[in-house]
């Protein structure tokens, strides 16, 4: 597992945003560091959902943001618009000229309740980046896109705009959410676990409102989850992690379809129904995973996987291409490939 | 039914609240016979946890309580404090979701699991403590005579839950009820958790009352599967029945709004509108009727009664799918273009959606 490698990345045409060799360390105390996302790269094209899969730990939240600079990242680069004159490296940003570039990327988090602010009216939350945003005070204008954008996330504004979070369901705050994220226009939509919190009735409408958002605003989303079901069925494009690193990559139906990294496989075959691509007897692995403090040599799955071998503790697999916009950081993937190593 | 451990008859909880009486379980009742899973899969506000501490008789004592509970010939609800003591943990046991909340902080591992079977089968210290070790080894734990003095917190989600699990099974429990066991933790867990669950059950003869949010859980788990919703029962059967063929719309439209492992990507969900009801409020008709896609004007006064569907299969439904009542109706909504409740019949067949202000009330 190794995530490192940038066989993946798919040049400048029409991407929006281009992640490269993150790191993301936190200090544990002791001397000691969490080593959270380690050299981890991506792109994404304009218009298309990459969904993040992995379960906790893997780093996938703190990859998201990242991406927003919350906090920076210990080290690579992020940058919008790459390869066009409007380049833009968010990593190189501080100050005023970071904040100048914040509304063209916004976020929605797991827990709606918590993530609006109790004391505020939802037509206050909703319009507060307008104020901050708006040239010169026009009330009116703001007042006339706030609701606008309510009713687009099915929140009637002429019963709802007055009234408090808590007045509301868990559903009801993540479209609130919503609203709040693209009133901006934002480029880039940063949903981590939006439907995690939530009943399964009420899920499939947040879906179902993310995909419409998506084409009415032309949003490009990233989509952090650990449903596998629900990653596949958002996205375009999907990345697994691990422990920090990037397992495998590829178009959500390939991936799904032909999975190659042993650890593709065990999430695939450990989900209540398992998908039909892989057998249920390969979920049998160990449950502990090590510690991101210490994590494993070589491939950091290696403690876990069916197939280490020696290899796998002395060499990191570096992702190579499997296949057409597929790829795969394992020295034993599934599927017959080129050998990269 | 003869022979049933558990036999649960209407049984109802209400808690009164400031706002009004929460009528959290209207009227569930079923049976189970020993060494058989009963699968309880409903949403939040369902009831089924309610149902489950009613069972054990752990509900606070402002709930009010009625219907019977009767395990192995004893009424549960007449028990005396005193004897119910040694009955929790003896004959019926419970593992709850977040095993970190199950679990003592300050206390080892193993004085935790040996605790019960010093208190209810008379155990020495000593005895108790190997035996806590054997638990472990049963329950998978890796090298269990060291886990035996390790506190919680150096242990993985994982393993407190197979701690939480060997705790459960230590003094050879009839009955465990599992309350969403697996929903705090990471799906490969998830699935050795489950596994290991119906394992024991087995070896042990068992019965095992699991509790979950999501059908994918229980299917090929459970021998009998109850779907409950704003506290009532809305269809029980066995498994394989249930799943080839549902009569309930809520069991149907449960099905069709998850998103499955090998559907394509961009396949548009079936919504489920609106949200699960307040069950403040004492209503006339079915529940679930606002947000069901079959309803017909008799959904909106009359409460449907479970009724047999076949061998073991009740439904409480006016129009259950896939019979002709059922099949009338929703063509009926979907020529009418809305359901009697007034819901808007086009949202689920819609392929590229629209925002609709007209609907904003409703929706979760």
């Amino acid at each position: 597992m190794a995530g490192s490698g940038t066989a993946h990345l798919r040049g400048h045409d029409e991407m929006v945003l281009r992640v490269e060799n993150l790191v993301m360390e936190f200090p544990a105390g002791h001397h000691q560091v969490v080593h959270a996302v380690s050299d981890v790269s991506f792109d994404i094209r304009r218009g298309e959902t990459l969904g993040i899969v992995g379960e906790s730990g893997c780093g996938k939240s703190t990859t998201a943001r990242a991406i927003v600079q919350l906090p920076p990242p210990t080290s690579g680069r992020v940058v919008l618009d790459p390869g066009t004159d409007r380049e833009t490296e968010l990593t190189a940003l501080v100050g005023e000229d970071l904040r100048q570039v914040r509304p063209r990327l916004q976020m929605i988090f797991q827990d709606p309740i918590s993530s609006l602010n109790p004391r505020r009216r939802v037509r206050d939350i909703v319009g507060e980046g307008l104020h901050i945003w708006a040239e010169e005070s026009d009330d009116e204008r703001i007042r006339a896109r706030v609701d606008e954008v309510l009713e687009a996330v099915g929140i009637d504004p002429t019963v709802a705009a007055n009234r408090r979070p808590h007045e509301f369901s868990g559903g009801q705050c993540q479209r609130i959410s919503i609203a709040r994220a693209v009133v901006l226009e934002p480029e880039i939509l940063i949903c981590d676990e939006p439907v995690s919190a939530l009943d399964v009735s009420v899920q499939a409408q947040i879906l179902n409102l993310l995909e419409e958002m998506k084409l009415r605003y032309g949003l490009t989303l990233v989509f952090i989850g650990h449903d596998l079901s629900v990653v596949r069925n958002v996205s375009d494009r999907v990345i697994v992690m691990y422990l920090g690193k990037v397992c495998e990559v590829g178009g959500a139906d390939a991936l799904y379809s032909a999975p190659a990294h042993p650890y593709t496989r065990v999430l695939l075959a450990s989900a209540p129904e398992p998908a039909s691509t892989v057998d249920g007897s390969e979920a049998a692995i160990g449950d502990e995973i090590p510690s991101p403090m210490d994590p494993p040599s070589g491939c950091r799955f290696r403690t876990r996987c069916p197939r280490a071998d020696d290899r796998c503790t002395t060499e990191e697999p570096i992702l190579r291409t499997l296949d057409d916009d597929h790829f795969v950081a394992c020295h034993y993937p599934t599927a017959a490939g080129p050998s990269g190593a | 039914m003869a022979g049933a451990l558990l036999t649960v008859q209407d049984l109802r909880v209400g808690f009164l609240t400031e706002q009004g009486l929460v009528r959290a379980v209207e009227g569930v009742s079923f049976d189970l016979e020993p060494g058989q899973t009963l699968g309880v899969v409903g949403e939040s506000g369902s009831g089924k946890s309610v149902t489950a501490k009613a069972l054990m008789n752990l509900l606070p004592s402002y709930a009010q309580v009625g219907g019977t509970v009767d395990f192995d010939g004893r009424d549960m609800f007449a028990m005396a404090a005193s004897r119910e003591k040694h009955f929790w943990g003896v004959e019926m046991t419970m593992v709850f979701q977040d095993p970190m909340t199950s679990l003592n902080p300050v206390k080892k591992v193993g004085e935790q699991i040996a605790e019960s079977l010093r208190v209810h089968l008379g155990r020495s210290r000593r005895d108790a403590l190997a035996e806590a070790g054997d638990l472990l080894e049963q329950v998978g734990i890796p090298e269990p005579g060291a886990r035996l003095t390790q506190y919680p917190h150096e242990l993985s989600g994982g393993l407190r839950q197979r701690v939480v699990i060997a705790m459960a099974l230590a003094c050879g429990p009839r009955l465990l009820i599992a309350d969403e066991p697996t929903t705090a933790l990471d799906v490969t867990v998830q699935k050795h958790i489950l596994d290991l669950l119906d394992d024991l059950r087995r070896a042990r003869g068992m019965a095992m009352i699991l509790i979950t949010h999501d059908l994918g859980v229980v299917k090929g788990r459970a021998d009998e599967v109850m779907v409950m919703y704003a506290g009532h029962t809305m269809e029980e059967a066995p498994t394989t029945t249930l799943f080839a063929e549902m009569r309930h719309p809520y069991t149907e439209a449960l099905l069709e709004t998850i998103p499955r492992i090998d559907t394509p990507s961009h396949t548009r969900l079936v919504p489920i509108p609106g949200r699960p009801p307040e069950v403040i409020e004492v209503l006339d008709g079915c529940p679930f009727a606002p947000r069901c896609r079959y309803s017909i004007a008799r959904c909106l006064t009359n409460q449907p009664d479970l009724t047999s569907h076949g061998a073991g299969h009740l439904c409480a439904c006016h129009a259950p799918v896939g019979t002709p009542s059922g099949t009338q109706a929703r063509s009926a909504n979907e020529s009418a273009g809305t359901t009697a409740t007034g819901l808007d019949m086009d949202q689920f067949t819609r392929n590229v959606p629209v925002a609709d202000p007209g609907q904003s009330g409703a929706e979760g």
